[in-house]
């Protein structure tokens, strides 16, 4: 196994982790974190695919996007939290499965 | 490859004017603005706001279809244009609407958002690379989730923009993945350079998974069930006038960004869906969310007693035609399915107008609120019948176009009896049962005499009855004059 597939191993399995976390908290909080590792295990890929392909010998390309993505899930983040303080002024917690006002 | 700034700045002037606009209004407010009262902000926020976005409008169809810029990172062409364009005029006529009938605290912030917004979707219109296409996708995404959950009043709103949030953020993941993939498998995150690698290597399984994390993004973006379960929580309980802007302008311009990722990129890896030699691709997985769709939005649409979760549902139905549309494109252009999602957005902003108004003057969120509209305030109960008659398809307004344009030409992809002729069919037998729930709004609003007690006159303000006016009447012309929108792709 060359490193290349090592590394696709590593970001899909964290890529799993994020989604699974995501699906199952129901703490908010924790349910970013799990969004944070899936855009994480996409920025893995392009720095494998960048440093390891042969195809990926063209400039820095993947470098950059993966630093844009970190901008973005950066921002992603920022406004995450303030609407998990939003939630908090109304629920007094930040738990998933009390936010069930809008149904049908 | 030389960058040529003239050319860039020229044919990026309407965004930069956007962003400027935006400053401006956040300015504006900050110095001049906060002695002023409420109201007075709010109007002097959406006029600068409407300047910014009628400059955009007035600098983009000036520079005109120019081809690829930059090299091709981006293209011009009568597609992008075209939806720049549509874009920036929902999201004025959503600013007209919020200066007539928002009660929310912040006014320069929202204006500023919807300014940031406009700027993504304008951006999503024109991309051709995975990049720019990314980060606009995103600018445009976050400043939605803001949008949701900007009235601090009410806990619904915060409820409608966590899960909103929660499905961005997760499709969002799924399509940086399977960009990262492409990536991986071509070398390049150029649209036109990914083509020529997908078709010189073939198909692998590698690209399936892209594929499915790219329409996986896809789907949440045009609410396309099985991806919708956003859908009604966030319209209802967002405010009226954001809910437009997610349901109008986003769904244009996430359209219009995949339909360019998905022919031109993606091309070699479309399938078949014919019946004698069936093969996998995007075509057929688009097929199914097109399938689940219609009939997901359509039922759902059945026991809704909300008006905005009925829209909602109605949206739900107007994504599975709309895939159908970007199935045809491949044949017949994306020129039918931009006229279905203009004139859909145009038709829903009017009626998610009328939910503004109405909410601001106290009339409850239910079906059964509307009844007496016509009594209480003939103008909003004839631009209500108006947009309601444009979603269900009655000629001559544009909805009726719209969808004789998508259904054509999905005839003619495949011939009838193939899977996107079936679809065809189901759709407009579809029609007839939203035709039911869309005739029981207006016989409320129509027919039934007002309730007891729930019978004076609602005043509608000016600047919100000048945007009902002028989306109705945009209906009604483009129904009745459909190559005055069609003629930028001939």
């Amino acid at each position: 196994m060359n490193m290349l597939q090592a590394c696709l191993l590593l970001s899909s399995a964290l890529f799993c982790i994020g989604l699974v976390t995501a699906l199952s908290r129901s703490n908010t909080i924790l349910v970013l974190l799990g969004i944070e590792i899936m855009l994480n295990a996409a920025n893995l890929n392009f720095i494998a695919f960048w440093r390891f392909s042969p195809a990926g010998s063209a400039p820095a390309t993947g470098v950059i996007f993966v630093l844009f993505s970190i901008a973005v899930a950066a921002a992603e983040a920022a406004v995450w939290l303030a609407l998990v303080i939003a939630l908090y002024r109304h629920q007094q917690n930040i738990r998933l499965q009390e936010a069930t006002r809008l149904k049908g | 490859m030389t960058t040529n700034y003239p050319e860039l700045f020229c044919a990026f002037a309407g965004e930069a004017s956007l962003v400027l606009g935006m400053l401006v209004v956040l300015g504006y407010d900050l110095t001049v603005g906060r002695k002023r009262s409420p109201t007075e902000r709010w109007q002097a926020s959406c006029i600068l706001g409407g300047a910014a976005l009628f400059s955009a409008l007035v600098v983009g169809l000036r520079v005109g279809v120019v081809g690829p810029v930059l090299g091709g990172e981006f293209m011009l062409d009568a597609l992008g244009v075209g939806t720049r364009a549509a874009v920036l005029v929902l999201a004025g006529l959503t600013l007209m609407l919020t200066a007539g009938t928002a009660r929310l605290r912040n006014p320069a912030e929202f204006v500023a958002i919807v300014l940031l917004a406009a700027t993504g979707f304008s951006l999503m219109a024109v991309a051709q690379q995975l990049l720019v296409a990314f980060l606009a996708l995103e600018l445009a995404s976050l400043s939605l989730y803001v949008l949701a959950g900007f009235d601090k009043t009410r806990p619904e709103s915060a409820e409608a923009a966590l899960k909103y949030f929660l499905f961005g953020g997760m499709s969002a993941a799924f399509l940086l993945f399977g960009f990262s993939l492409l990536y991986g498998l071509t070398g390049s995150i150029d649209t036109s350079a990914i083509a020529a690698a997908l078709a010189a290597q073939g198909s692998s399984p590698l690209l399936s998974v892209a594929l499915v994390m790219v329409l996986v993004a896809f789907g949440f973006k045009a609410a396309a069930a099985p991806f919708h379960l956003w859908a009604p929580d966030v319209y209802q309980g967002a405010p009226a006038t954001s809910a437009a802007l997610i349901a109008s302008a986003s769904k244009l311009a996430g359209l219009t960004f995949f339909v360019r990722l998905l022919w031109p990129g993606l091309g070699y890896a479309t399938g078949d869906v014919a019946l004698r030699h069936f093969s996998p691709g995007w075509l057929a997985v688009v097929a199914l969310l097109s399938a689940a769709s219609l009939l997901v939005g359509n039922f759902g649409a059945l026991a809704q007693s909300n008006l905005r979760r009925l829209l909602a549902y109605s949206a739900i139905a107007h994504a599975g035609a709309l895939l159908l549309g970007v199935m045809a494109a491949g044949t017949a252009g994306p020129a039918p399915l931009y006229f279905y999602a203009a004139t859909y957005g145009l038709a829903t902003v009017g009626a998610f107008g009328v939910v503004a108004v109405l909410e601001a003057a106290g009339v409850g969120p239910q079906i059964a609120d509307l009844a007496g509209l016509y009594r209480r305030s003939p103008l909003l109960a004839g631009c209500l019948f108006i947009f309601i008659l444009s979603l269900a398809g009655i000629p001559p307004l544009a909805g009726f176009f719209g969808k004789f344009a998508v259904f054509a030409a999905a005839l003619n992809f495949g011939g009838l009896a193939s899977v996107t002729g079936w679809l065809a069919f189901a759709a407009i037998f579809l029609s007839a049962v939203a035709l039911y729930y869309y005739l029981r709004v207006l016989k409320q609003a129509l027919v039934a005499p007002p309730a007891p007690g729930a019978d004076g006159r609602i005043a509608v303000p000016g600047a919100a009855a000048l945007a009902l006016l002028l989306a109705a009447l945009l209906l009604v012309v483009l129904g009745v004059f459909p190559s005055l929108l069609l003629q930028i792709f001939s």
